[in-house]
């Protein structure tokens, strides 16, 4: 098992209010697994892949990846943790705008420490995946948002992680741009046998999922294939 | 490494407006703080200068000559101790050369006025300690070895006597046994040290004639100047020691100990730097520290990014501390560039002002030495780096969710 949450729980204090944004989710993943965790706005998506990215910490309940439990691990070892086996995809592409195509795809192995000439096979490998291996000298700004997207896949994948987390990927796209991305992504999800977790609210994504999981008010509900939902989703 | 230089650097190119405003404080800081301690170090260089013209690198004579607690002329030294001083001295390859003095005080009178007056008798054109140096230009010329009953006279004791060049005036003193002495000197040139009192007050007379109009072969003291300032303070510990071992009762004491004007000066100009220095740090502090908040502030969502995909936060902080570094160094170095092309700007203006108890007009200089550079790039490369430690420390400790969240 790659992923792995337990009893998941994260409460905010706005004011004297307590809201909870997640609610005991139970949670699992596996090597290879595309899915797709499809709510609306509000019902806890972007709070739980934040948990499971380790970029923040749950309420109660634990995160275990490859069966280690995160909840003790302190902030050095969690940024190792992400670094080694996390990929992250972002709404808004986050790529870094100083830095080239290729120095964005690249900035994932200077942390690691790679040497030149392996960050070199390894980025250009990935921007020839997504089709942008002629753009690589550009600026972010100097390419399109899909152009951008597909950049920040490949930077996601670079590092070869075990999970790739990707937060409504196709939602600053148009739905032709979006499409294409996520037929980039479930290519490489098949090609790298990597776990891809993608939070949506757009129910065009969902056609391109292994497996299909909802979430409302902070709890999680399996789709399956007749349609039907099976709460807390341990596959 | 790459990972803390790349970053860095190109964020510097990212806003150039914002670049160049901060370069711009940092130089404009950098460089006045250069042009102050030109100002003050070239002040120092010139009262150090005149100290060691006025009082040699170091002078010899009785210690109730220096306690001030002597009576009449008991103080002074004798042919058998010179001698052995001479001897002591040639032992010192630092010394370049010594003379010896003899001062008292009297009344200059001509026809029509009379007035006090301080007089130092030397062995003129003596390198060790020349006034010849000093006589204004077209005021006549400095005492020769061969003069005798001729002396430099300080320009306005000259003005109240209405002496000139050739003219006569009388000196009347007491002799070391207290009897009156009276005798006749030709003005051979007129001085300025460029200080009120001594312009007005002192002349300088050949050695001989002081040992006759006193009655005696006696000196006050001895002049040492050496090859090299900076090894006053050796020199003149050796010379005092072999003067002690050798049974001599005389001290020796440094032109530096002896001015009391130089400590007073030293100390009121390091004030007085440190002053402004600590004002231009404090400013460059906080201009820099309100455009490197805004800059830094702007990347929260990126440092949100950078953090998620594996940087840890001491390396999110050395990015930043190494940009701000970056712009410290670019905006110092500018700076120095800067005060020193304004600098020469100022010197070649030739601008003079008339300090305090100072006779003439001097000019105000900046002494733009290169080992004066330090200073104002460290000064501005601390306060550059302190006012980015807040932003820094700041960015780095960011709640990634919360960082990512904003827009």
């Amino acid at each position: 098992m790659i992923l792995e949450t337990r009893q998941l729980s994260k409460t905010y204090q706005v004011g004297q209010e307590e809201i909870h944004a997640l609610r005991g989710v139970d949670f699992q993943a596996d090597s290879g697994d595309f899915t797709v965790i499809n709510g609306p706005s509000g019902s806890g998506k972007t709070t739980f892949l934040n948990l499971i990215a380790c970029i923040d910490r749950p309420t109660s309940g634990e995160v275990m990846i490859e069966g280690q439990s995160t909840n003790q691990l302190s902030e050095s070892h969690l940024a190792e943790l992400r670094k080694h086996k996390i990929g992250l995809v972002f709404q808004t592409f986050n790529l870094i705008p100083v830095l080239s195509a290729y120095e964005n795809v690249e900035y994932p192995l200077l942390l690691l420490g790679l040497n030149r000439a392996e960050r070199r096979k390894r980025v250009m490998g990935l921007l020839e995946e997504v089709g942008l291996k002629d753009l690589a000298r550009r600026r972010p700004d100097e390419l399109s948002g899909g152009q951008r997207q597909r950049i920040a896949i490949a930077r996601a994948l670079v590092t070869e992680p075990k999970i790739v987390l990707a937060d409504e990927p196709s939602a600053n796209l148009d739905s032709e741009t979006g499409k294409q991305v996520m037929g980039i992504m479930r290519h490489l999800n098949q090609d790298h046998h990597v776990a891809f977790i993608v939070v949506t609210h757009d129910p065009v994504v969902t056609q391109y999922a292994q497996r299909i999981v909802k979430i409302r008010d902070g709890q999680l509900s399996e789709e399956n294939s007749r349609g039907a939902s099976t709460k807390n989703p341990a596959a | 490494m790459e990972l803390q230089l790349k970053i860095p650097l190109r964020n510097l190119t990212r806003n150039r407006r914002r670049t160049l405003l901060c370069v711009a404080i940092i130089a404009l800081g950098t460089a006045m703080i250069y042009a102050v301690l030109g100002y003050v170090d070239q002040t120092l260089y010139q009262i150090r200068f005149g100290t060691v013209a006025q009082y040699g690198h170091f002078q010899i004579a009785s210690p109730t000559l220096w306690s001030e607690k002597t009576e009449g002329y008991d103080y002074l030294i004798q042919d058998g101790k010179l001698a052995q001083i001479d001897q002591i001295l040639k032992q010192q390859p630092e010394v370049e050369a010594y003379t010896t003095e003899l001062s008292f005080s009297g009344l200059a009178s001509t026809d029509r006025k009379t007035k006090v007056l301080r007089a130092t008798a030397l062995v003129p054109a003596n390198t060790a300690h020349d006034y010849n140096e000093f006589v204004i230009d077209g005021q006549g010329q400095g005492l020769q070895p061969t003069d005798r009953g001729k002396a430099l006279i300080g320009k306005l004791l000259a003005e109240e006597l209405q002496l000139k060049p050739g003219d006569f005036f009388r000196v009347t003193t007491t002799t070391v046994d207290g009897a009156y002495n009276v005798g006749p000197l030709e003005v051979a040139g007129i001085f300025t040290v460029y200080n009120t009192q001594a312009d007005s007050q002192l002349i300088f007379v050949p050695l001989s004639y002081g040992h006759t109009l006193l009655d005696t072969a006696g000196v006050a003291k001895v002049i040492v100047k050496l090859k090299n300032l900076d090894e006053t303070n050796r020199v003149a510990a050796a010379v005092q020691q072999q003067l002690t071992a050798a049974g001599l009762d005389l001290e020796v004491r440094t032109g530096f100990q002896l001015a009391v004007f130089y400590q007073q000066a030293i100390a009121f100009f390091n004030m007085l730097f440190g002053f402004i220095m600590l004002s231009v740090a404090v400013l460059v502090f906080f201009i820099v520290l309100q455009v490197l908040t805004m800059s830094f502030l702007e990347r929260t969502r990126e440092v949100g990014t950078i953090r998620a995909i594996g940087t840890r936060s001491s390396q999110v902080f050395t990015m930043f501390l190494m940009e701000s570094t970056f712009l410290a160094i670019l905006g110092a170095a500018a700076g120095l560039v800067l005060g020193w092309v304004l600098g020469q700007g100022f010197n070649a203006l030739g601008i003079t002002w008339e300090p305090p108890g100072v006779s003439e007009a001097v000019p105000v200089q900046l002494r733009l030495m290169w080992s004066n550079a330090w200073p104002p790039f460290i000064v501005s490369l601390i306060a550059t780096l302190l006012s980015a430690l807040y932003p820094s420390i700041h960015s780095a400790r960011l709640r990634i969710a919360d960082a990512l969240r904003t827009s």
